[in-house]
């Protein structure tokens, strides 16, 4: 009896040692030999589709940069937990860190970090008084041109009627920006009276339930504008669930979910954020400044863009090459489609980042 | 012989939380055979001020749960009270007295709980589902959604902010010495006091306890407090430690400050509890944490590497326990 738990002690000790060598994947000599950078990227949640388009973006400058890319975040967005991921990476010796920033009560503990030597890049969200330069979208000018394709499908600055804007993070800076940028545009129409803007939760399942009580309590709601990734998609859904229903469908990111909701006519307009300039260009802007000895310990901004897209039309930023609604569904699901048709944005734009770097205040103007 | 044997065992009597301590060295030295650098003081001094208010709130959750009772509003509590300290900062209340705003509003709200539960004889965590939207909500309306980040200069030089953001330098940081001394009081209150052996004596048998004349619901009512004024602290600590309260702040704490008690050893069931166990218990979730990042382990498998890891200092821990409880 007393052999057969020891067995099954070290059994068991053995076993879960093996699962954690597997999973890290220990180095051999030759690959220690081979010094390489190692660069950590920090998302604000795991799982959501937008996000792992940025980090498909992040994967192709490693891959293109021969660089080690470590990939971490929480489950569930909270800057404490994230912070901590950042300060466990640079303790763990990483060269430089990628991480958005969704918390004010990150700063302090990301300035520590940058001043203590590993720099640092901000991407997707930012937050005043970081020390590091930010890529991102201009939120607040995403929301105005969001707001002005809303009114335009709903009869210009004559509509009458109600609007609901939904958030699904209330409080995060960028989305808070984008909601001003909507309520400015639509506010050259007088007559029409804004819902919200609504806590609609960032959970798919939860997001899908808000939309759908929103539209019910208001049902002749001229248009549903989202604010988050899973908005879109959701927004279809509810929209192919009422018959007839004639309410628009706006929102943000192209995932495949909110594709497939435009391409059925459920939903209209979906602003892209470039998340693939999101996650190439932070990492390679850490890899340039450490192998070419760059500061970028101060606040900045180099604008990712917007890409516009309905049924009809895909507008990508920076004179891109046309796209088509189909290729763009393609690249979508597909990391080594959307890497060979940014390949001229890496060459140029990315490239240049020096000269394409602005002053933050550029971020909300 | 055998009586010679159970002498000698009864004399080498191991602390209660030897096995979660076993757990726990073998957790770190795993990591620490892996990725040397993460032994290093200063990575662990880090890594230990980082999970120290969820250990803080773990060493008080005993409490609850060794009074078979559970809290789920503590997040939202320990929001409440940074962002009312915050605000009262900002609106130019004196610092100090800023603090003592946030911490007594934790009480308030924990007592609240306990008020609630004793009146409407419910279980605390029915009440706590309702009172944690109750209180995030009064946290959006306060900050209205936004982040209640204190910059003005007279108040982060305030030696509060100073010294737990790590702008004194200090061996040690501040505060861990602090979560450190609060755990010695947590400790003695619940094993050396009349008040802790109450609560034990409830979570046992609530019946018996009211019939051998113990004040049940008083004594509900103050450990629910007491859980409202821990996570005040833990409130006003952050709000020093970050420099920032943002409405998201706690949201995720429910799972890693129960899991650190449950692991260091307290029983769901109530009747016994190891306040020093859920300190274990909390550096094992940190130790865990962090060495997913160490060992850079892809985001994709840390979610099911940190379950499995979490299992396995479980299955370490019971050993030991079932080992020590046949030697005894």
């Amino acid at each position: 009896m007393e052999i057969k738990s020891r067995k099954a002690r070290w059994s068991a000790i053995a076993l879960s040692t093996g699962l954690v060598l597997t999973a890290t994947g220990v180095a051999t000599p030759a690959q220690a030999a081979e010094k390489k950078l190692t660069i950590g990227f920090v998302v604000h949640v795991i799982g959501n589709p937008f996000i792992n388009q940025i980090i498909d973006g992040a994967k192709a400058a490693a891959k293109d940069l021969k660089i080690t890319l470590k990939v971490t975040g929480p489950a569930g967005a909270e800057g404490d937990a994230q912070l901590t991921a950042v300060q466990n990476l640079a303790a763990a010796g990483v060269d430089g860190i990628a991480t958005s920033v969704p918390s004010a009560s990150m700063m302090k503990g990301l300035n520590a970090v940058i001043k203590a030597g590993t720099p640092i890049v901000q991407f997707n969200g930012f937050v005043d008084g970081v020390n590091a330069p930010y890529v991102g979208e201009k939120s607040v000018e995403s929301g105005r041109l969001l707001g002005k394709m809303v009114l335009d499908k709903i009869g210009g600055a004559s509509a009458k009627g109600d609007v609901i804007i939904g958030n699904c993070f209330p409080g995060f800076p960028v989305l808070e920006n984008r909601s001003k940028g909507v309520q400015e545009s639509l506010a050259k129409a007088p007559g029409i009276k804004i819902i919200g803007p609504s806590d609609v939760k960032v959970d798919a399942a939860a997001n899908f339930a808000a939309w759908q009580g929103l539209l019910a309590a208001n049902p002749k709601a001229l248009a549903m504008v989202g604010l988050c990734a899973p908005d879109v998609e959701s927004i279809g859904k509810v929209n192919a669930a009422v018959a007839g229903s004639k309410t628009i469908g706006a929102g943000y990111d192209l995932t495949t979910g909110n594709l497939a909701a435009l391409q059925n006519g459920t939903a209209h307009i979906s602003l892209g954020q470039t998340p693939f300039i999101q996650g190439y260009l932070p990492v390679y802007m850490l890899v340039d400044s450490i192998r070419n000895k760059i500061k970028i310990n101060k606040a900045g901004f180099i604008n990712a863009g917007t890409e516009i897209v309905t049924a009809t039309s895909v507008i990508e930023p920076f004179g891109s090459a046309p796209l088509t609604f189909a290729k763009l569904q393609k690249m979508s699901a597909s990391p080594s489609a959307t890497r060979l048709y940014y390949d001229k944005i890496v060459k140029g734009y990315i490239k240049d980042w020096q000269k394409n770097l602005k002053p933050i205040a550029d971020e909300s103007a | 012989m055998s009586q010679r044997a159970s002498t000698k065992s009864r004399r080498f009597r191991f602390p209660e939380e030897t096995s979660v301590i076993f757990a726990l060295l073998l957790l770190v030295a795993i990591v620490g055979f892996l990725r040397p650098t993460f032994l290093k003081p200063e990575n662990l001094l880090n890594l230990a001020a980082s999970y120290s208010i969820s250990a803080l709130l773990a060493g008080c959750i005993v409490y609850l749960l060794s009074m078979g009772e559970i809290d789920l509003s503590f997040g939202w509590i320990l929001n409440l009270s940074a962002v009312i300290a915050g605000i009262s900062m900002i609106a130019g209340v004196p610092i100090w007295i800023a603090i003592i705003l946030g911490i007594l509003a934790g009480t308030a709200m924990g007592a609240i709980n306990g008020f609630l539960t004793v009146v409407m004889r419910l279980p605390l965590i029915i009440v706590t589902l309702g009172t944690a939207s109750v209180y995030q909500g009064i946290s959006l309306i306060s900050n209205k959604s936004g982040s209640v980040v204190p910059t003005d200069k007279k108040i982060t030089s305030n030696v509060f902010f100073r010294s737990l953001g790590g702008d004194i330098d200090t061996p040690i940081p501040f505060i861990l010495i602090f979560v450190v001394l609060a755990f010695v009081v947590l400790h003695l209150t619940l094993h050396k006091t009349r008040f802790g052996y109450r609560i034990l004596a409830i979570g046992s048998n609530p019946e018996a306890a009211r019939l051998a004349g113990i004040p049940t619901k008083q004594t509900k009512i103050l450990v629910c407090g007491l859980m409202g004024f821990v996570s005040g602290i833990g409130g006003v600590l952050f709000l020093g430690f970050r420099g920032a309260v943002d409405p998201t702040t706690g949201a995720n704490l429910l799972l890693p400050v129960v899991a650190a008690a449950i692991i260091g050893g307290t029983p769901l069931s109530g009747g016994a509890g190891t306040v020093w166990g859920s300190l274990y218990g909390a550096l094992i979730v940190g130790v865990i944490g962090v060495g997913v990042v160490f060992l850079g382990i892809n985001a994709v498998w840390s979610t099911l590497v940190t379950g499995l890891v979490i299992l396995f200092a479980i299955g370490v821990d019971q050993i030991v326990r079932v080992r020590k409880n046949r030697a005894g």
